[in-house]
């Protein structure tokens, strides 16, 4: 039986939304019309506990509840009914730099803004030097902070809040901050903590975060408990609930079109698994089908089609054309389709755009380029890697010599 | 108590931070109090023709010297409370985001007013030396008087800093109020003048009268203010912190939400 290190019990939250707020004392001596306001719960009921040494994840949408939450666990907000238990020295890190003042140098501001997260000034002493090792300032120290960059401001919080050594520490996303090596310098800080039997709760939109890290997560949905329990298996659920929210708004000829426009394709679809209802989105590891629908205002001799997909991020991940094939039509004309079959996709999960191209035969001329004709998310399926764009399928074995 | 630490690094930055880029700095601190004895001596012993009033028993008649004894704690009394709503009111930021005491956003303030303070009457010591009053013996008790009048600054501050937040109208008061406020307190009067009644007990023993009139005692007349005053500026003092102190308590932890 482990022990608890925060417990929330039956929370509600609700704020008062005036129509119009002004905050003057007419509106207090007029009495009645401060009563005009709409009563807005942002947390129902909501209870979970979390344990000594793990990792919690709390995901939701935006206006799930989540920051209300976290005011209420960090202790800013009280809750209307029920309460927040917190067992364990706690640090709630919701905004870097909180207090920074930006005439006061970077040491007078390390000594501030620790004292305002708890800290005693001799356990600050003790630790100053490890949190300017931390931000890498030790040349900036002492000059305001008014002149650092927003990289620097960022580092020196975040080296402080991390240094104030809390048994429990609660995390708004934050966790993106500074340059690649003081990100991963910030893991490894929360590698130790979650090493050292620390409590950690991580409040974010970024599922990979919660996946990889999190022992147990809730999620939020509308101020409510929607789920509570493993992490991967919430993420997949409320990736699908935010997917299938917006699939119904996705359309497959948003895209920039340019070319001479002998022939164009018109739309594009994507059938999954042999299914015959287009869809946008599929699992990794499943087999795809794209449907290209051209139409050639005149006839064209010997055009290539050519499809491609792009990762949001601005990666080419594959880029096929029929020529590669040997798949030449003689001449096109009127209206037809071009199917195009992938088997097995090994991308792993994200969101994609599909290209679609036609062009002359020497792949010179551009009679149709549409960017972005289709927009497909992938979400997790088998394989599942935790990193990259897509699997090679790996076979792993470890032996001793 | 782990915020002690945060009380004093904030009441360091309140003072670290108030003159910064002013070539003059800390200086201003003086000059304000100096331009206004300028000021109000030519109006009180040329405009108005008024007669000094006469230490007694230390016999000093000198204007400029009664009006800073009177003047340096209104001062501290009036920038103090208006400081510490400033203070909460622009710490918004940090009660949305921190779980801290708020009342040492209040603390601050008081406590390097209250130093800025100590630091003019000491000055206003060595001018008394100068002009012949020996205020020396008198200090301890004229300490005692300060710090009195501080926790009546301070649950005044906690009072209304904490109303401040619901209704910003408060702050706006507080500039009408310390107005009348001034001038309902002896500093730049004798109340041994003034003729009509109610106005002399006002200026005499209305709460900031009455701490002004301790310290004309003190630094001016070189005498230990009665015991009847002392015992009113005590549960003055007493009373308005715990009342204050109460009321912040009871708002603050409503404040992240209000703001």
């Amino acid at each position: 039986m482990s022990n608890l290190a925060l417990t929330v019990e039956h929370v509600t939250k609700s704020f008062r939304i005036h129509s119009e707020k002004t905050n003057s004392l007419k509106q207090l001596i007029a009495g009645k019309k401060r009563n005009r306001f709409e009563e807005f719960t942002a947390l129902r009921d909501v209870s979970f506990d979390v344990r000594e040494g793990e990792v919690f994840g709390v995901i939701g949408q935006n206006g799930s509840g989540k920051s209300t939450l976290l005011k209420c666990m960090a202790g800013i907000l009280q809750p209307n009914e029920g309460r927040v238990q917190v067992n364990k020295r706690m640090s709630a890190l919701l905004e870097l730099g909180a207090g920074f003042h930006p005439e006061l140098s970077g040491r007078d501001n390390v000594f501030l803004n620790a004292a305002i997260l708890g800290m005693s000034r001799r356990a600050i002493a003790g630790r100053f030097d490890e949190i300017v090792d931390f931000a890498g300032l030790e040349s900036f120290i002492d000059a305001p902070v008014k002149t650092y960059s927003t990289g620097m401001y960022v580092r020196l919080a975040f080296a402080v809040a991390i240094n104030v050594d809390p048994q429990l520490l609660i995390i708004d996303e934050i966790l993106a901050v500074g340059d690649v090596t003081f990100q991963q310098k910030c893991m490894e800080k929360f590698v130790d903590f979650r090493n050292e039997g620390r409590t950690i709760i991580l409040v974010t939109h970024a599922m990979n975060s919660v996946k990889d890290m999190c022992d147990r997560a809730v999620w939020l949905k509308y101020g409510e408990v929607a789920g509570e329990g493993d992490p991967a298996e919430l993420v997949d659920e409320y990736t699908e609930m935010m997917l299938g929210g917006r699939d119904s708004d996705r359309d497959g000829g948003t895209g920039i079109r340019r070319g001479s426009g002998e022939v164009q394709v018109e739309r594009i679809e994507m059938f999954v698994n042999g299914g015959e209802a287009a869809v946008k989105r599929f699992r990794t590891g499943d087999s795809i089908r794209f449907r290209m629908h051209y139409t050639a205002r005149q006839r064209t001799p010997k055009p290539i089609f050519e499809i491609s997909i792009e990762h949001l991020g601005g990666a080419l991940v594959t880029a096929p054309c029929t020529r590669d094939v040997g798949l030449i039509p003689q001449i096109v004309s009127g209206s037809g389709h071009v199917d195009v079959e992938f088997e097995n996709v090994p991308l792993l999960p994200g969101t994609y755009d599909i290209n679609t191209g036609v062009t002359d035969f020497n792949r010179q001329h551009a009679i149709d380029h549409v960017k972005s004709a289709l927009r497909i998310d992938v979400m997790t399926g088998k394989p599942y890697e935790s990193g990259g764009l897509v699997t090679f399928r790996p076979a792993w074995s470890i032996d001793s010599d | 108590m782990a915020h002690r630490n945060l009380l004093y690094l904030l009441s360091l930055k309140e003072l670290r931070t108030r003159y910064k880029k002013s070539v003059l700095g800390w200086a201003w601190s003086l000059f304000n109090p100096l331009s206004q004895m300028l000021i109000f001596s030519v109006i009180f012993l040329y405009v108005f023709k008024q007669t000094p009033p006469i230490g007694d028993p230390s016999g000093l008649q000198n204007f400029p010297m009664y009006f800073l004894a009177g003047l340096l704690p209104f001062n501290f009394f009036q920038i103090a409370v208006s400081v510490s709503m400033g203070s909460v009111q622009g710490g918004a930021g940090l009660i949305k985001k921190v779980q801290f005491p708020h009342e040492h956003l209040v603390f601050s303030v008081i406590i390097a007013q209250f130093v800025t303070l100590m630091i003019e009457l000491t000055i206003l010591t060595v001018a008394m030396l100068l002009v012949g009053n020996n205020v020396l013996p008198w200090l301890p008790a004229a300490l005692m008087v300060m710090v009195l009048f501080g926790l009546f600054a301070t649950g005044l501050a906690l009072l209304l800093s904490a109303a401040n937040v619901f209704y910003h109208d408060v702050n706006y008061l507080w500039g009408i109020v310390s107005q009348i406020l001034f001038y309902a307190t002896p500093v730049i009067y004798d109340p041994a003048t003034l003729s009509f009644k109610p106005l002399q007990i006002i200026a005499n023993y209305g709460p900031t009268g009455s701490f002004i009139t301790a310290s004309h005692n003190l630094f001016y007349d070189l005498r230990i203010p009665g015991a009847g005053r002392l015992a009113q500026l005590v549960v003055l003092g007493v009373g308005t912190f715990a009342l204050g102190a109460w009321i912040f308590d009871r708002l603050s932890p409503r404040f992240a939400e209000e703001m």
